[in-house]
């Protein structure tokens, strides 16, 4: 059969052009997707895909229209030289093509775990981004409420009035708060520096053993009290509570301790137990001593009449005598029971504006004089800021001044050395301070001072009424008295009277 | 043994080991080239589909490429056969404007078959122009 073979010529030969433009554009894009995703193997497959089919186009279409140029010039014969290489050609290029594609298949499913890894991989990292951002704003959270906690128990225990204190495991001081600082006396740079042990601030080393001990018995302990020896040898009541802290996050062992000064209010307790005792006792004395005084009067009268009536015959009566001693003995009689009198007295005498350091003077010029005080070194102290005023009754001023210094003379045994002092302190109370340092106050008989009749002189020596009478005077004039003392260190008494009034209230 | 070897080396004689390849032997390596062709692309076809990319209308246009390059071969594998390999068509250009193309046995139906498997591009162009359209829709697409 006769057909035409124009439209095989033309779409051979349009085709063939059609097929390398067309090729070479997918080439093209396949190399632009593979530029776009780097790590997709699928692209990298298409570009191969494309480089084949570019090659088989190419090879096909050069081989078609050679054909047909050949075979319309009647060049048959060259064509029939070439064709077997132009086939075998296409035929290399379209199994190119065909191995690709298999190829392809086993690497895609190599690419699609690879892709799913990747992409796990990805949002494990992203998760990982997160918890460590999380993370990072956790540990900005955490130092801040740190940071925080710190600052606060920083400002606890720089703030704190009462002392906190840590040693390490072997007593030494490691830290100690301004309070801590401020009892002792002693500096932070030798509490901490210096490697001081806590033991040196209790005054009794038996107390600290036994503290100690009960610390290591227990691991706490809880409102103990003892006595602290501060820097400048001063003794401080003062309650321990504390503990030991094993450490944590690699920490060595410490022991934590808060004291609480509880010295000033000992001390109020003492002189309030003493001054309800005192009062009572006062309150005794003064009924004994009005039921004695009167048959004293009676028998001093009455023996004072038989003196008189004997009077004449002083030589020749057998009772004049002895109606001398029962006088002498009489007298002395009512002398204690005046001094008790006294002791109970509320208020009698005359008051007005006394100097406190004329008065002190002049029992020191006074008593500077006389034989009992030759042997003895006064010295003085007077407050220098003038004059040093309180309202009272100067001679009961200067009785209680004279009575503290014959006893601190009877405590030196009549050698030694006593010192005056007057000030004024931070309330503004004037204070007079008597110090010997003779053989001191035993502890068990410094509670028992101002007791009247209570005293330490053999008998006949001592009422035991000077103490007391000075101590009645100075509560009667809202004064305090207060004694300090270590055995065979000498003894101090303090006087704190309160400052007199301004003009306009008296 | 040596002796052996001496006599085979000494007295050489023809030996028949390579065989001789015909014609045939080339079409039919042609032909198992398109059909290799044909089924790599019906599996590139069924990996788009196993795969679900098919949703995606860049990879559909490639599935229907391969489509069409399956036809394309099936068009190549039977026009080999008619003329190539069972001499069952012979041709000869009468001039620029015609063609003789002569069935064995004057099968009329089998010549018009053969002159519209000749106008083979219109199956390959169509799948090259699938691919590229193909490629293109993949590179317009967003980044993943």
């Amino acid at each position: 059969m006769i057909f035409p073979y124009m439209p095989i010529l033309a779409i051979d030969v349009l085709g063939s052009l059609g097929m390398i433009c067309i090729a070479a554009l997918s080439l093209l894009k396949a190399r632009k997707l593979r530029v776009k995703e780097p790590d997709n193997a699928i692209f990298l497959y298409l570009v191969w895909i494309c480089s084949g089919l570019t090659l088989f186009a190419l090879s096909r279409s050069f081989g078609h229209i050679l054909k047909q140029v050949l075979l319309l010039t009647s060049h048959g014969h060259i064509w029939s030289a070439i064709a077997p290489y132009s086939g075998t050609i296409n035929t290399v290029s379209f199994m190119l093509v065909g191995l690709v594609t298999l190829f392809c298949n086993q690497s895609w499913a190599i690419n699609t775990k690879i892709l799913s890894s990747r992409r796990a991989l990805e949002e494990t990292h992203a998760q990982l981004v997160s918890l460590n951002q999380t993370l990072e704003q956790k540990v900005m959270e955490r130092t801040e409420m740190l940071t925080t906690s710190e600052h606060k128990c920083r400002r606890i225990f720089e703030q704190s009035l009462d002392t906190i204190l840590v040693t390490d495991a072997h007593w030494r001081i490691r830290e100690i708060n301004p309070a801590g600082v401020a009892i002792t006396g002693y500096a932070k740079n030798t509490l901490v520096m210096e490697n001081m042990s806590m033991g040196q601030l209790f005054s009794s080393d038996e107390d600290w053993q036994r503290i100690s001990q009960l610390i290591m018995e227990n691991e706490f302990i809880l409102n103990e009290e003892t006595y602290f020896k501060g820097a400048q040898g001063n003794k401080l009541y003062v309650i321990i509570t504390g503990g030991i802290d094993y450490g944590a996050f690699g920490c060595a062992k410490t022991f934590h301790f808060i004291i609480k000064n509880i010295n000033e209010k000992k001390e109020m307790e003492e002189q309030i137990a003493q001054a309800d005792k005192l009062a009572a006792l006062g309150e005794l004395s003064a009924g004994v001593a009005h039921e004695i005084n009167n048959p004293l009067g009676i028998i001093l009268g009455y023996t004072q009449l038989m003196l008189k009536a004997e009077a004449g015959n002083k030589e020749t009566s057998p009772y004049h005598d002895d109606l001398k001693i029962i006088e002498k003995h009489v007298k002395n009689c009512k002398t204690v029971v005046s001094d008790m009198l006294a002791f109970a007295r509320k208020d009698t005498l005359k008051r007005g504006i006394i100097d406190l350091n004329q008065v002190v003077s002049d029992v020191e010029g006074f008593v500077h004089n006389h034989a009992d005080f030759r042997k003895i070194n006064m010295g003085l102290d007077l407050f220098d800021q003038g004059p040093l005023n309180v309202m009272g009754n100067e001679q009961e001023f200067r009785q209680v001044v004279i009575n503290l210094l014959i006893n601190a003379c009877h405590a030196l045994d009549k050698k030694g050395d006593i010192f005056l002092t007057t000030q004024k302190n931070r309330s503004d109370e004037a204070v007079i301070v008597v110090k010997d340092n003779g053989k001191g106050i035993s502890p068990k008989n410094i509670t028992r001072i101002f007791h009247p009749f209570f005293t330490t002189k053999p008998v006949g020596e001592g009422t035991g009424l000077g103490l007391s009478v000075s101590y009645g005077i100075i509560k009667k004039h809202g004064g305090r008295i207060r004694a300090e003392s270590e055995e065979n260190k000498g003894a101090a008494f303090t006087i704190t009277l309160p400052s007199p009034p301004d003009k306009g209230e008296y | 043994m040596l002796a052996l070897t001496g006599i085979i080396l000494l007295m050489p004689d023809w030996v028949h080991a390579t065989q001789m390849h015909s014609a045939k032997e080339g079409i039919l390596v042609h032909q198992l080239g398109h059909l290799f062709f044909l089924v790599s692309m019906a599996i590139l076809i069924l990996t788009i589909q196993g795969k679900k990319l098919h949703m995606e209308r860049g990879w559909r246009l490639i599935q229907y490429s391969a489509l069409f390059f399956i036809l394309w071969n099936l068009d190549a594998i039977l026009v080999h056969f008619l003329d190539n390999q069972s001499s069952f068509i012979s041709t000869r250009l009468i001039s620029m404007s015609h063609i003789h193309i002569k069935p064995l046995e004057h099968h009329q139906g089998l010549a018009r078959l053969y002159y519209l498997l000749r106008l083979d591009h219109l199956l390959c162009l169509p799948a090259m122009l699938f691919l590229h359209r193909g490629l293109s829709h993949l590179l317009q697409r967003k980044t993943p």
